[in-house]
């Protein structure tokens, strides 16, 4: 390559990664009394709720990323300590003797719930036993839910043996839906009739029939960005909705799906149905729609005389990991990345330069893809992950520099030693590659939650480091090399010593 | 001491510590303490008309402060929560904050006894009756509740049966670039390399946070896979020279051993240093015990790659290369002896 065909193509380059790390790291604010921001892509990276971080052009106003919802589901004849203070506080003597012998404090009389008698225990306290199981099934359907939803930091607790409390992270885009939807126990029914009220149901189960006799499941799904829940049904339901629709075509009919008492959703129906599912559309989410399907799923094998909950105690948590995490992360990146270059400088001079190259290409690459994919965030576990990767890169790096100075050693140019020292290390690095690589994608594919994430960050990450070790790296040689004419202090390489017989 | 010979101290060391964690992990668990499973919550409610300002939040502190002094009782973590709208209506989209609902949320052992935190509460009332500060309509109400974490275990089993599919895939793989000895050996490293960690882990009692078990064990296997195939690369290689090719498995493990071992001893060194650094950097966080026990996933795949997967590998190579000249029927002189007797 000549040298001037070396220097524009090293300009271009240059200018490159300059534009993807100014994209990828600078933010700032611009335009009259600054009102305008331009967000870098690592800004708008969507990043764990466990790494707080006090974000945007509103930091400074409180605008804050990470952390989480909670609220506490209290089971019917179950109050907090709280609310029995705030409804017994204004009551005349009489009635407040009337109200405090409706209800006993449990665990003792530190405890922070209230249970009422003749729901939830008798006079003396004594928890009554078709309460707990009730209970017990009511909080195994909840975790069931929230265990479905596969967010990574969603959280279901017992506290004080009758409420549950539940933790979503702020990450996801509806936690007010979630714990509002999962909160609704009882059977799933599907009722018309021409309001909520007088709806009678679609199917007219008898007493040895059950829900799950008409209808199998419920999923949701995304198409051409619509999302929806489906029903699918069974012989009988399928034959069940066709004659509930059949004079659809004249009349409208309105469906109604209830979970116990609560209607969830209505679908106005203009045409007889006659498949073995059903779409319903609206105004969901991806999100949305699968806790929708989720709620009504979880609700096919119910138990009709389920507990019901009332939600309450919500409050905002900050970041498990604490405020500064992300900061701390980026601080990490950086001591790495100096000590990184510290040796590749000395010990390979400016052919320090092609891997820093290679490198900053790699990391914007990272940084983009884990903008753009839409399940890949920012968190601890990626970060690990992505520095498995460097390390890799790095070794890929120094296996392909030792192997040229090896060739250089023994008396052969630079262009040949490079060539040889990639002929001699290509397939050692391409299987080290496709292994890890393979291994990774497998990882998340089966995975769930953080690991899946990481899995996929870590064989992304490998498959950069395999291009950018074999490919990249040897471009940015090919470039720079032909810049100089003392190729062998440009790489610090020397020849082997000869003695003279 | 040969390599080989060493092979059944190297496996007994592993046995027993992969069956000690093994019967840990399914009568205990892991420690799970920095995801705090089980606990008590003592929670501090300010019921406030008007907001309760920075002075008497900071003195509500310190009464809760002095309370569990004189309950002779210490908390784990302390939270300021802030009151968001209940979510109670089918057509509400996201929460807001509440405004004047403020709650201080002191997290304690679950072997705290019920009688000290009741001390607490009971002094703390007393400090803030006493207090003019609080005075009504404003009001406070103490409570502790025991809290116990629901087991979501779908994360955990999918992410070992990943590991598992992942591994044997990858080895695959190997069987078909460098031979089954070589993905049988592997294998066997990789395995004990992910049950190793997890032993610790569960042997040692390690806090952990509920998702990190997988995770190590899922980097302790890539770790020991990629340390493996530096192994089998130079296998391979040196069994490409004719010199190389007549040699006893023994002798050729040890060959290929003695050329990578800087390179796998370099990359766990950096792998080390690099986990330090970030356990170093976010020493004041939460996240810094995910580095700090990560060290593992690259102390014990070393062990691995120094002593174990040599030591077996002497045995398996020797096995295959037994089978191999067994299943020959004829295997006449090799290329590179026939051209020297040519000359």
């Amino acid at each position: 390559m000549s040298k001037s065909k070396s220097v524009i193509l090293l300009i271009v380059y240059t200018l490159v990664i300059a534009v993807l790390c100014f994209i990828c790291t600078v933010s700032f604010s611009y335009g009259p009394d600054n009102m305008q921001t331009f967000s870098s892509v690592m800004r708008m990276m969507e990043k764990d709720a466990d790494l707080g971080l006090a974000y945007g052009a509103n930091a400074d106003a409180g605008a804050y990323i990470g952390g989480g919802y909670s609220a506490v589901y209290y089971p019917e004849g179950v109050i907090s300590a709280k609310e029995y203070e705030d409804n017994i506080r204004d009551m005349s003597e009489e009635d407040a003797a009337e109200y405090a012998a409706e209800y006993v404090r449990y665990p003792d009389e530190n405890g922070a719930i209230y249970l009422e008698v003749g729901t939830a225990c008798d006079e003396n306290g004594a928890v009554d036993a078709a309460f707990a199981a009730s209970f017990e099934a009511a909080a195994e359907t909840v975790t069931e839910r929230y265990a479905g939803l596969r967010v990574d930091g969603a959280r279901v607790d017992i506290a004080n043996d009758y409420t549950v409390r539940v933790f979503l992270p702020a990450m996801m885009d509806s936690e007010y839906y979630a714990i509002n939807h999962f909160s609704y126990l009882g059977e799933l029914s599907i009722r018309t009739g021409s309001s909520e009220e007088d709806a009678t149901d679609v199917f007219g189960i008898r007493s040895n029939e059950s829900i799950a006799d008409y209808v199998s499941s419920v999923t949701s799904g995304t198409t051409g960005g619509t999302s929806f829940v489906e029903f699918h049904f069974t012989q009988d339901g399928q034959e069940a909705m066709s004659s509930a629709t059949s004079g659809a075509a004249e009349t409208a009919v309105t469906l109604y799906f209830f979970v116990g008492d609560t209607a969830i959703m209505s679908l106005s129906v203009s045409e007889q149905m006659t498949g073995s599912s059903i779409y319903v559309t609206g105004s969901y989410t991806a999100e949305t729609a699968a806790v929708t399907a989720s709620l009504l799923d979880s609700s096919i094998g119910a138990a009709e005389d389920t507990l019901s909950f009332t939600v309450g105690d919500a409050y905002f948590h900050e970041a498990l990991y604490g405020g500064e995490t992300v900061i701390m992360l980026y601080i990490a990146f950086g001591v790495l990345f100096v000590a990184m270059m510290v040796f590749f400088f000395i010990r390979y001079r400016r052919l320090g330069f092609v891997h820093l190259y290679t490198f900053l290409l790699f990391t914007c690459a990272m940084i983009l893809c884990g903008w753009a994919i839409d399940f890949v965030y920012l968190s601890v576990e990626t970060f690990l992950a992505f520095l498995l990767a460097c390390v890799l890169l790095c070794a890929s790096n120094i296996v392909t520099f030792e192997a040229a100075r090896k060739e250089y050693a023994l008396g052969k140019t630079m262009a040949s030693s490079v060539k040889t020292g990639y002929k001699k290390s290509f397939w050692k690095l391409f299987d080290l590659h496709i292994v890890l690589a393979i291994a990774a994608f497998l990882v998340s594919a089966i995975a769930i939650g953080s690991l899946q994430v990481a899995a996929f960050v870590l064989g992304l990450a490998i498959v950069f480091s395999g291009v950018g070790s074999l490919v990249v790296n040897r471009f940015g040689w090919a470039v720079m090399m032909g810049t100089t004419k003392r190729q062998g202090a440009f790489c610090n390489f020397k020849r082997e010593e000869v003695e003279d017989e | 001491m040969s390599k080989n010979k060493l092979l059944p101290i190297w496996a007994a060391i592993s046995a027993v510590l992969i069956i000690a964690g093994i019967v840990l992990m399914a009568l205990l668990g892991f420690n799970t303490a920095l995801d705090q499973p089980e606990h008590k919550a003592f929670d501090v409610y300010y019921n406030v008309v008007v907001d309760l300002n920075e002075e008497s939040k900071a003195s509500l502190e310190a009464h809760c402060e002095d309370a569990f002094s004189s309950a002779g009782i210490s908390y784990s973590d302390r939270v300021t929560l802030d009151g968001q709208s209940d979510p109670v209506s089918l057509t509400g989209t996201s929460f807001s904050e509440t405004g004047n609902d403020f709650l201080l949320r002191y997290t304690f052992s679950a072997d705290t006894e019920d009688s000290a935190l009741a001390a607490a509460k009971t002094a703390l009332e007393s400090a803030i009756a006493a207090d003019g500060a609080f005075a009504t309509p404003a009001e406070t109400y103490v409570s502790y509740a025991t809290v116990t974490q629901q087991p979501m275990n779908e994360a955990i089993w999918r992410g070992a049966v990943g590991i598992a599919v992942a591994v044997v895939v990858a080895l695959v793989y190997v069987a078909i670039r460098f031979g089954a000895g070589s993905a049988l050996t592997g294998l066997v490293a990789c395995v004990n390399d992910a049950f190793l960690v997890l032993a610790i882990l569960a042997i040692a009692r390690i806090p952990v946070y509920a998702f990190a078990p997988m995770l190590y064990a899922a980097i302790a296997a890539m770790v020991s896979l990629t340390f493996w195939l530096i192994r089998c690369i130079r296998l391979r290689e040196n069994a490409k020279d004719p010199a190389g090719s007549v040699l006893s498995a023994e002798e050729a493990v040890g060959n290929a051993c003695a050329a990578t071992n800087k390179t796998v001893l370099l990359t766990a060194l950096i792998a080390a240093i690099l986990l330090i650094v970030c356990a170093a950097c976010t020493f004041t966080t939460g996240a810094m015990p995910v580095f700090a026990e990560a060290l593992l996933c690259a102390i014990v795949p070393l062990y691995s790659a120094m002593l174990l997967a040599p030591a077996l590998h002497c045995k398996v190579k020797a096995a295959f290369d037994a089978a191999k000249a067994k299943r020959t029927r004829y295997t006449g002189k090799k290329k590179s002896a026939k051209a020297e007797s040519e000359n």
